[in-house]
C-alpha cells in the first residue's frame, strides 16, 4: 500500500523529513518528490500492513516531522555552546593540539 | 478602561534565556524525557518541551528553575552552568584516556562441558592444540602490562580455564614478579566441574576472585549445560560452596545465560540466586554468536520476548525487597550509575566509543588478539573481523592502532551514528560494532531493526517509568548506585 503526503518546504526541511523516515525504516519506506512549493512523500507499505495500520504509521509520521522539527531548532540553537562545552572539557588533556 | 492592572503588570519582567544542547525521547504517552549534555534528565510533557524550546515558557514556571538547575537552558543568572557542564562531561570520559583495564586470557579451548548455547568450547584432550602455551601466555602478559590503566584486571577464560590451570598459576606468578605500579586484580571463569580444594587454596594465597555459571534450577541448568553425568548443576552447586568455605563468600560471583527454556522461569531463576546466598542476578540475554547462531538457539526469542522476561524478574526483584530482602539486578545498576554518576561504570556492551579494546581485550589460546570476547566468538565461527593482531608477530603500537580496531570504533561512535545521535538515551548507552556487524553486517546497524536498540530503548524507559510511578522503586534504585 502506498500513502502520499505533502509538506510545505517553507515550514519543513528535507532533512527533517528525511530523519523522521529513517525512525520508520523497519515499518516503511519513503520516495521524496520535490515541487516548487512543496515536498512531497509517498509512503510505500508492505502487503503485510492493513489499511488502519497504514493510516496509524502516517499520523505516527505526521507527529515525527513534528518531534525532527523541534531537534532541529534545538540543535542549531545549542550548536556554538556545545562546541564550546566540548573544547572547554578538552582544553587540558593535550588530545586536541593548535594546527 | 478597567481599574486595575492585568496580571502581565505583576509579572517578573520577561528575561531572555538560552538553550543549553540537549535531546529528547517519549517515554510514555505524552510522557518525555529530556537528557542534557551530560545525562541530566528532565521528565516532562510536550506542552513544556514546545514552551522551552520557543522561548516561552515564564520564570515563574517551576519548570523553568528545574530547568536551569539542571542545565538545559541558562539565563543572566547561570552564566556558569557552561563551565560546570564542561566540567561534568570531562568527567564523564575520563576512563578513555586510562585505556585498556580488562584483559581476558584464553587460557584453553578444552571443556567437558557442551552447551548448545557455548560458542568456542573443545571436547578435546588434545592439549597442544587447544591451550595456550607459556611462550603466548608471557607475550600477551607484555602486552596487558603496557596498558596505561592503573587498574589491570586479568581475567582467565575458556573453554574450561581450569583445565589448564598450570598455564594460571605461571602467569598469576610471572605478572606479580614484574615490578610494576598497577593495581593488579584476578578472575578465573570456570564451570567448577574440576575445581578441588588445592587450587582454591591457590587462588586464596593471591587473591584470586571466581565467576562461575549459574542458569537456574537444577533442570533448567542441567538442560542448558551438559556434561558426561548430566550432573554440571551439582558440580557447580558444590563448586560454590567449597569456594565460598576456602576463600570468602565475597570472591564468588555468577552469571546466568537466558535461553529459550529460561524465558518462562524468571522467578524461580532468581530464587536459585537467592537460596545460593547470591546478592546480585544478571538477567543477560544470549549473544547472538558463534554456535548460537548455528544450533539457532538465538534465533529463538527477540529483543521483545526476553524484554518480558526481564520485565517479569525486575518486578519480582522489586517486589522481594518491598518485603526486606535486598537483591538487585546487575545489568540495571550498571544503568543507572550511568543515569546518576559521572563516573562511568566501564561495562564494554553500553559504552561509546566501544568498549572493544580500549576497555577490555582478549588473548586467544593461539596468540591471536581480539577486540573483545564476543569478537573472538566470531572468528570460531570462521568471521575474524575484530582479530586486531597476533601476540607472536605484532607490537603493542601495532596491535592497538589496527583497522580492524580503530575503524569500527570510530564508525560506530553513537554521538554520529543515526537515530542515536538524537536520542535522549545515547548517554547511558552503547554502541555496540561486534553486535551491529554479526547480526546486520555493518558496524552500526539500522536502529530500528537492531534488538540491541530495542532491549536497550525497553530498558530505560522501564527504569524511568517505574521511578516516576513509585517512591520506593526510586529509593531502591538510587541504593544500587552504591
Amino acid at each position: 500500500m502506498k500513502l502520499d503526503i505533502s509538506f510545505d518546504k517553507s515550514v519543513y526541511p528535507l532533512d527533517v523529513l528525511k530523519k523522521a523516515s529513517y525512525r520508520y525504516i523497519d515499518s516503511f519506506s519513503v520516495d521524496f518528490n520535490l515541487s516548487d512549493n512543496h515536498i512531497n512523500c509517498s509512503l510505500n507499505f508492505n502487503e503485510k500492513f492493513t489499511d488502519k495500520q497504514c493510516e496509524y504509521y502516517l499520523d505516527q509520521f505526521k507527529k515525527e516531522v513534528l518531534d525532527q522539527d523541534l531537534r532541529e531548532k534545538i540543535k542549531k540553537e545549542t550548536e556554538p555552546v556545545r562546541n564550546l562545552i566540548l573544547a572547554q572539557a578538552f582544553s587540558k588533556t593535550e588530545l586536541i593540539k593548535d594546527e | 478602561m478597567s481599574k486595575f492592572q492585568t496580571i502581565d503588570f505583576y509579572k517578573t519582567p520577561k528575561k531572555n534565556y538560552h538553550l543549553l544542547p540537549f535531546r529528547f525521547s517519549n517515554i510514555a504517552g505524552n510522557k518525555l524525557i529530556l537528557t542534557n549534555l551530560v545525562g541530566e534528565y528532565f521528565i516532562t510533557e510536550k506542552k513544556t518541551l514546545e514552551d522551552l524550546v520557543h522561548h516561552k515558557l515564564e520564570q515563574e514556571d517551576p519548570n523553568y528553575k528545574a530547568l536551569r538547575s539542571k542545565h538545559f537552558l541558562y539565563d543572566d543568572q547561570t552564566s556558569v552552568a557552561k563551565d560546570l557542564l564542561s566540567i561534568k562531561y570531562k568527567t564523564k570520559h575520563n576512563r578513555l584516556a586510562e585505556f585498556t583495564s580488562l584483559h581476558m586470557f584464553v587460557v584453553s579451548l578444552r571443556c567437558e562441558h557442551s552447551c548448545p548455547y557455548c560458542q568456542v568450547s573443545r571436547q578435546s584432550d588434545d592439549k597442544l592444540k587447544y591451550d595456550m602455551s607459556e611462550e603466548v601466555a608471557l607475550k600477551s602478559l607484555d602486552l596487558a602490562l603496557r596498558s596505561p590503566s592503573p587498574n589491570i584486571k586479568i581475567e582467565f577464560q575458556g573453554g574450561e580455564s581450569l583445565l589448564n590451570f598450570d598455564l594460571i598459576k605461571f602467569i598469576v606468578e610471572e605478572a606479580k614478579r614484574r615490578e610494576t605500579n598497577k593495581n593488579l586484580t584476578f578472575v578465573i571463569a570456570t564451570n567448577l566441574a574440576v575445581v578441588n580444594r588445592d587450587i582454591l587454596e591457590y587462588c586464596k594465597i593471591h587473591g584470586i576472585h571466581i565467576s562461575t555459571s549459574l542458569d537456574g534450577p537444577k533442570e533448567l541448568h542441567n538442560k542448558n549445560r551438559p556434561r558426561p553425568g548430566k550432573n554440571s548443576y551439582e558440580k557447580t552447586i558444590e563448586g560454590i560452596n567449597l569456594s565460598r568455605e576456602i576463600l570468602g563468600p565475597d570472591m564468588v560471583s555468577a552469571l546466568m545465560t537466558t535461553t529459550e527454556a529460561s524465558l518462562a522461569y524468571p522467578k524461580e531463576i532468581i530464587n536459585e540466586y537467592i537460596q545460593n546466598n547470591f546478592n546480585e542476578i544478571f538477567l543477560r540475554p544470549l549473544s547472538p554468536y558463534g554456535f548460537a547462531i548455528k544450533t539457532k538457539k538465538f534465533n529463538e526469542y527477540n529483543a521483545d520476548k526476553w524484554f518480558e522476561f526481564y520485565k517479569e524478574g525486575m518486578e519480582y526483584i522489586i517486589d522481594l525487597n518491598r518485603n526486606g530482602l535486598e537483591f538487585k539486578e546487575f545489568y540495571t545498576s550498571i544503568i543507572l550509575k550511568k543515569i546518576f554518576t559521572f563516573n562511568d561504570p566501564g561495562y564494554v556492551d553500553l559504552m561509546s566509543p566501544s568498549g572493544i579494546g580500549i576497555a577490555a581485550v582478549i588473548y586467544n589460546y593461539d596468540g591471536e588478539v581480539y577486540a573483545s570476547d564476543e569478537s573472538r566468538m566470531l572468528a570460531e565461527m570462521g568471521d575474524k573481523q575484530f582479530k586486531i593482531g597476533d601476540v607472536m608477530k605484532n607490537t603493542y603500537e601495532e596491535i592497538f592502532l589496527s583497522d580492524n580496531l580503530l575503524d569500527p570504533l570510530e564508525e560506530s561512535f553513537s554521538y554520529s551514528a543515526p537515530m542515536c545521535n538524537e536520542c535522549a538515551f545515547e548517554n547511558y548507552c552503547g554502541s555496540d560494532p561486534v553486535y551491529h556487524h554479526a547480526v546486520h553486517g555493518d558496524f552500526v546497524g539500522r536502529k530500528p531493526e537492531s534488538d540491541f536498540c530495542k532491549r536497550n530503548m525497553s530498558i530505560f524507559k522501564y527504569i524511568f517509568n517505574r521511578m516516576e510511578s513509585d517512591s520506593f522503586v526510586e529509593q531502591l534504585f538510587m541504593s544500587w548506585i552504591q
